[in-house]
């Protein structure tokens, strides 16, 4: 007998952001990102209800792909922040931030959407503008922009347990790897090559390198015998994508009949065998394949000096088919065309820590590289290796567009007062463009630069307080066990990118974030100055954060009905 | 900071003077307290589910047994069980540290310094330690037995040879001498050499006739692993007995003692009492009681060798093969059973292995009954369960070419000079009868076995953990060519430097400095205590103190150096004493008589085993927030401490 259930009618909330238990799950997820920014961000760690393996992390990217949530605005926030990440990796937790912060602001000022679209369009329009305050070109044609941009991304996870010099020393690694990418001239469209990352655990960070070409780790100890005895130069390399273990792979669901005195695995071994004598008359010295070789090939091949990898995985496919110019060969029927087979450089033996591995070098110019990274511990390695990941990411997109902007708090409190100077001198348009009163538009405008300002404060979690100065407007803090209560008292102090000294010859006044100020126009730095800025972030992903934050707190402001199924 | 407990659905704020995660680590670290030092204590693990027991000994094992899954008991775990995968030894220690820091950082929130304060403060007072390490280890090459007058000669080699001692060599008083030398070696930022007994032996005309010889010594391995036994004497017997059968293996012209810690392999044997612990070249596995009379038979025989990398048996198939499964086999006769099929393969493969010759055959995986029989038959030898690093090492010595499949060997593939003989039988000891053989390759082979036997069958585990730690201990030490001075010399050193750094703080504090990190000589005392905690703890293991004697003690140690200047190198080595002479220590030794360094500890385990004690400390301390995922809603929404999202 069967019983039905009956469904249950869906559930409706009404002005989703009134709803108290919404409105607590939007402060515990801002409570969650805020704690995680910066360079003294603090760290989480995510693991399943049944006490599994721990990943400590403050990186967004990792704790929003693990956070999941009964509430759809939740989500809908959640997604598109990964979005952004997955296309730019840096300022997710900028965005986020900015995104919850601006949310409540509205929600308590009532300020209708239009403002902030407003805002956003005079915010892009000034970051892009030549005389902008907070961007600074990046010299491409040195590395010292590019080091500090990747020490600003590596310092910025603080779960990766860096010292001083093995945070350069990691950024500097990072540059280099970035450089090898670029393939030397040629005419025609340049294409980034790639930088693929290996873990060791266990041997210091100091270790690190980086290697052009490919590292490929090897678990057969009896395979690195023959890599010793491949000489000549460059060598002939075969690459297979298809199964070589002498099963019947391609058969699927379906059936075959066979007569009784046929062995099928030896006619499939003698098939084989038949292709590597091709392949060895071809003049092949390393045969390398995705999948298992049959034991039998594998001997045979060595007996004949070729060296034989198998089971490299498929992530390894295409970087290898990008280095040797082979490709793959994923039938075992058709004979292997002259243009199939690639070359490589040399082969070489590597020892990481526990890890054998072999060096595949480019014959020609390749824009791979390998990048070893060395920690001391499994969970600070893995978010090492994320942080790599995104260095070498926001290096690219400084190629695109080569600025940066500064950091430390420092473009989002410029950014503030410069919004709050220009909004109230042209006050009258603005307002009566956008279909408001002028004391509505004030009022948009202080929640969104608030939301910029509590961003800057965002950056500090010991307590300490935030200060703006009333020349550039750039971001200053004092700890919170500071000996002196004034700023004025502190000499020689620097803003938060480092561009600002303070110091008893400069007259520099400074007040509280989000505190009452006389409004002020940001003064631009001069252009020739010697100061270099410590703390830069990624113009690109840093614009289009911003864009990404202002536009998801519309949407979720604009949300009247969530419609939930309950079945 | 906030404790908060942050699920995919929940979290709640705990005072974040408390710091949770802190004090779970300082717990954890307290289970191995008594695991500490060289007088180790047995613990018993029991599950009450299931009635099972362990009998452990090293922290690792601890925690290897305790199963625990809350985030910080899983970093622990796996912080230790990747320091245990890489150095062997150090683990206790390593915890220990992490416990005890991590009561320093709980005790700096209490005291209201911001994280951020405490970490920048630790890190500079790691880097002191560190800074102490590099410059009282010991070169490996000057660490010599005492008797031996070349120790003397070398140490006014050491001497004349730096241009930046001046008039040591016509100097009539070379004790004092030498040691103003290392002083400018210190200041240089060398390594510096302390060994003071070495001064005062050293005559001024050895100084002067030894500066030719440029040759380095060998290291004194002898001296050297008896210094790093740390209380586990038998063990490190076995383990020079082991270097030394290496050596004496090695017939060459330059016989240099070596340890190839690659090529050393134990066996355990339970149901012998411990004396019988011994070293053997070649490797020793164990056999059935039916192929006992065929070992026999081929000893004293050199044999033709085969390696299988798999198992050997009909049905066995490569890694990554899968067996058709729509294969319809159609036909008119009657088809051949699968027996006759295994059949036909076995006696293709004896076939092949009588043409080859060969008496011997090694496999990596299981042997089946079927064909251990029919090769005994024909006198073959087939051992199963060899372990790969032991085939690889049989591989380069006979010339062998290990396989997948016994239908591959050819010629090529097979091994000579390979010998069996039997070493013991245990039939006596085992209930089932069984005994021992030793496969080697004669001389050239660097494979040796160490027996490792007990009356208890529990105990065995620990014992191989000793023998390894010790084992790698020596293979660090002749691999960095330095070692510290053990038995809490190198903690005293770090405790004063420790604590000098933050009184130099306190005194100069600049308005500068103190902007930076106010709170910087509070950390560095702190740090200092967790390492008194460390030393104090050592001695109340060694069952001579209680933990107020045992503090005293240090601290009086350290006052008494601090007031003698000059002579950081001063203090005694009362940890261990005890232990090794079998009575009671003679404590506090006077720190004027030099000392003899008697304990030696290995440079590198000891930094990285503090590195890791840091790296988790800081890890916890600054994770304000679990993120539990997957919760589910209607059982645990309940737990009124998640923060739900």
């Amino acid at each position: 007998m069967s019983r039905f259930v009956r469904k249950a009618p869906s559930v409706c909330t009404d002005r989703p952001l009134n709803n108290s238990d919404v409105s607590t799950k939007l402060r515990s997820l801002k409570q969650l990102l805020t704690s995680c920014l910066g360079p003294t961000g603090r760290l989480k760690h995510v693991q399943n209800n049944i006490g599994g393996h721990v990943v400590t992390t403050s990186s967004s990217s990792v704790l929003l792909t693990s956070v999941t949530s009964s509430q759809p605005i939740i989500d809908l926030i959640s997604s598109s922040i990964l979005h952004h990440v997955s296309r730019f990796s840096d300022c997710g937790l900028f965005a986020a931030v900015l995104c919850l912060s601006l949310i409540q602001e509205a929600k308590q000022s009532g300020v209708s959407r239009q403002v902030n679209k407003h805002l956003l369009s005079l915010c892009t329009s000034y970051l892009q503008h030549e005389h902008c305050g907070c961007r600074v070109p990046v010299d491409l044609s040195s590395t010292q922009d590019l080091i500090t941009l990747s020490l600003s991304v590596v310092s910025s996870k603080p779960a990766c347990v860096l010292t001083e010099a093995e945070a350069l020393h990691v950024s500097r690694l990072a540059v280099r790897a970035f450089l090898l990418t670029v393939p030397c001239g040629g005419p025609g469209p340049v294409t980034l090559g790639r930088t693929l990352s290996v873990g060791v655990e266990g041997a210091s960070v100091l270790h690190s390198e980086v290697f052009p070409g490919l590292l490929v780790e090897v678990r057969d100890v009896f395979c690195l015998r023959t890599a010793e005895t491949l000489r000549s130069d460059p060598l002939r390399v075969v690459l297979f994508s298809t199964s070589l273990a002498g099963d019947l792979c391609e058969l699927g669901d379906g059936i075959i009949q066979v007569h009784p005195g046929v062995d099928t695995d030896s006619q499939i071994l003698d098939q084989l065998l038949e292709l590597c004598e091709c392949v060895i008359r071809d003049g092949v010295k390393l045969f390398v394949c995705q999948k298992v070789v049959h034991p039998v090939l594998q001997q045979y091949l060595r007996r004949h000096g070729v060296m034989v990898m198998e089971r490299v995985g498929l992530s390894l496919m295409e970087p290898l088919a990008l280095l040797t110019g082979a490709l793959p060969v994923a039938t075992l029927h058709a004979t292997i065309p002259a243009k199939a087979y690639g070359t490589v450089k040399e082969v070489s033996v590597k020892e990481f820590g526990s890890k054998t591995m072999l060096h595949l070098e480019p014959a020609g110019e390749s824009a791979i590289c390998t990048m070893t990274l060395c920690h001391r511990n499994e969970t600070m390695l893995s978010e090492l290796k994320v942080v790599c990941q995104q260095t070498e990411h926001v290096l690219r997109l400084t190629l695109k567009e080569p600025s940066a902007l500064l950091g430390g708090g420092c473009t989002e409190t410029h950014l503030a007062a410069h919004i709050r100077h220009q909004s109230v001198q042209e006050v009258a348009e603005s307002a009566s463009a956008l279909g408001c009163s002028q004391t509505e538009y004030l009022l948009g405008v202080e929640g969104f630069c608030r939301s910029l300002e509590a961003v800057a404060a965002a950056l500090h979690h010991d307590g300490g307080d935030s200060f703006m100065d009333l020349t550039h407007a750039h971001h200053w803090t004092r700890p919170a066990d500071a000996m002196t209560e004034n700023m004025e008292d502190n000499s020689a102090l620097c803003c938060g990118c480092g561009m600002v000294q303070s110091g008893p010859t400069v007259d520099m006044k400074w007040t509280h974030l989000n505190t009452e100020h006389p409004e002020f126009s940001p003064a631009a730095l001069l252009k020739d100055r010697a100061v270099q800025p410590r703390v830069l972030d990624s113009f690109t992903a840093k614009l289009n954060a911003l864009q990404v934050a202002v536009e998801t707190a519309n949407l979720v402001l604009d949300v009247r009905f969530v419609i939930q199924d309950t079945n | 900071m906030f404790k908060t407990t942050q699920a995919m659905l929940g979290s709640t704020i705990i005072n974040h003077r408390q710091h949770v995660g802190l004090q779970k680590l300082s717990a954890l670290a307290g289970i191995t307290h008594s695991s500490l030092g060289p007088n180790k204590k047995y613990k018993f693990i029991q599950d009450d589910r299931s009635g099972e027991s362990a009998l452990v000994c090293s922290c690792f094992r601890i925690l290897e047994n305790l199963e625990l899954t809350c985030a910080v008991g899983q970093l622990v775990y796996r912080t230790v069980q990747t320091h245990q995968k890489v150095y062997h030894t150090g683990s206790g220690c390593l915890l220990f540290l992490a416990g005890a820091w991590s009561r320093v950082a709980l005790e700096c929130l209490q005291r209201g310094i911001s994280v951020a304060h405490i970490i920048s403060a630790m890190s500079e007072g790691l880097d002191v330690c560190f800074d102490v390490c590099r410059r009282f280890s010991i070169s490996t090459e000057r660490a010599q037995s005492q008797s031996s007058t070349a120790s003397s000669q070398d140490l006014g080699l050491q001497v004349s040879k730096k241009p930046t001692v001046e008039g040591s060599q016509s100097s009539t008083e070379p004790k004092e001498k030498a040691r103003d030398a290392l002083k400018t070696l210190n200041a240089c930022g060398q390594r510096k050499i302390r060994l003071s007994r070495h001064f005062s032996e050293a005559k001024s005309e050895n100084i002067s006739k030894e500066s030719e010889d440029s040759q380095p010594k060998p290291p004194d391995i002898k001296y050297i692993s008896e210094r790093l036994s740390h209380g586990c004497v038998d063990a490190m017997n076995l383990v020079f007995e082991a270097s030394r059968t290496q050596s004496n293996n090695i017939q060459q012209e330059t016989s240099c003692p070596t340890f190839d810690i690659t090529k050393v392999m134990t066996c355990v044997l339970p149901g012998l009492p411990e004396e019988h612990a011994c070293v053997t070249p070649g490797c020793i596995l164990l056999l059935s009681a039916e192929q006992a009379s065929l070992a026999h038979c081929l000893k004293d025989r050199l044999l033709k060798v085969v390696l299988i990398n798999g198992d050997l048996s009909f049905n066995y198939s490569h890694l990554g093969f899968k067996r058709p499964t729509g294969i319809q086999r159609v036909s008119e006769e009657a088809a051949l059973s699968s027996s006759s099929k295994e059949e036909d393969w076995m006696e293709k493969v004896v076939t092949l292995l009588l043409n080859l010759e060969v008496n011997l055959i090694l496999v990596s995986g299981l042997v089946s009954e079927k064909v251990i029989q029919r090769c005994s038959w024909r006198h073959i030898l087939a051992l199963e369960k060899v372990n790969v690093s032991i085939l690889k090492a049989l591989a380069d010595a006979s010339g062998a070419v290990p396989v997948t499949y016994a239908t591959q060997l050819s010629k090529y593939c097979v091994g000579t000079g390979v010998k069996v003989a039997v070493w013991r039988d245990l039939s006596s000891y085992e209930r089932k009868p069984s005994i021992a053989v030793n496969v080697s390759t004669g001389v050239n082979s660097k494979l040796v076995t160490v027996v490792l036997t007990s009356c208890i069958e529990g105990k065995l585990q620990a014992l191989e953990d000793q023998f390894w730690a010790c084992a790698y201990r020596l293979h660090l030490a002749l691999k960095e060519k330095a070692v510290l001075p053990g038995a809490g010399v190198t903690e005293m050193l770090c405790i004063q430097h420790l604590q000098k750094r933050a009184e130099r703080n306190s005194s100069q504090q600049t308005k500068r400095a103190a902007l930076a990190n106010p709170y910087r000589s509070v950390v560095l005392h702190l740090m200092a205590d967790g390492l008194m905690d460390y030393l104090s703890t050592v001695m109340v293991n060694t069952g001579e103190f209680s933990k107020v004697q045992a503090w005293t003690a240090v601290s009086q140690q350290l006052q008494d150096c601090n007031q003698s200047p000059g002579a950081p190198s001063m203090f005694s080595e009362v940890f261990l004493e005890a232990e090794q002479e079998g009575r009671a220590v003679s404590f506090p030794v006077k720190s004027t008589d030099a000392p003899s360094t008697k304990v030696f500890d290995n440079l590198s385990v000891k930094q990285e085993a503090w590195r890791k004690a840091s790296d988790l400390v800081f890890l916890v301390l600054q994770t304000d927030a679990e993120v539990i995922t997957g919760i589910d809603l209607k059982t645990e929404a309940a737990q009124g401490n998640l923060m739900l999202l």
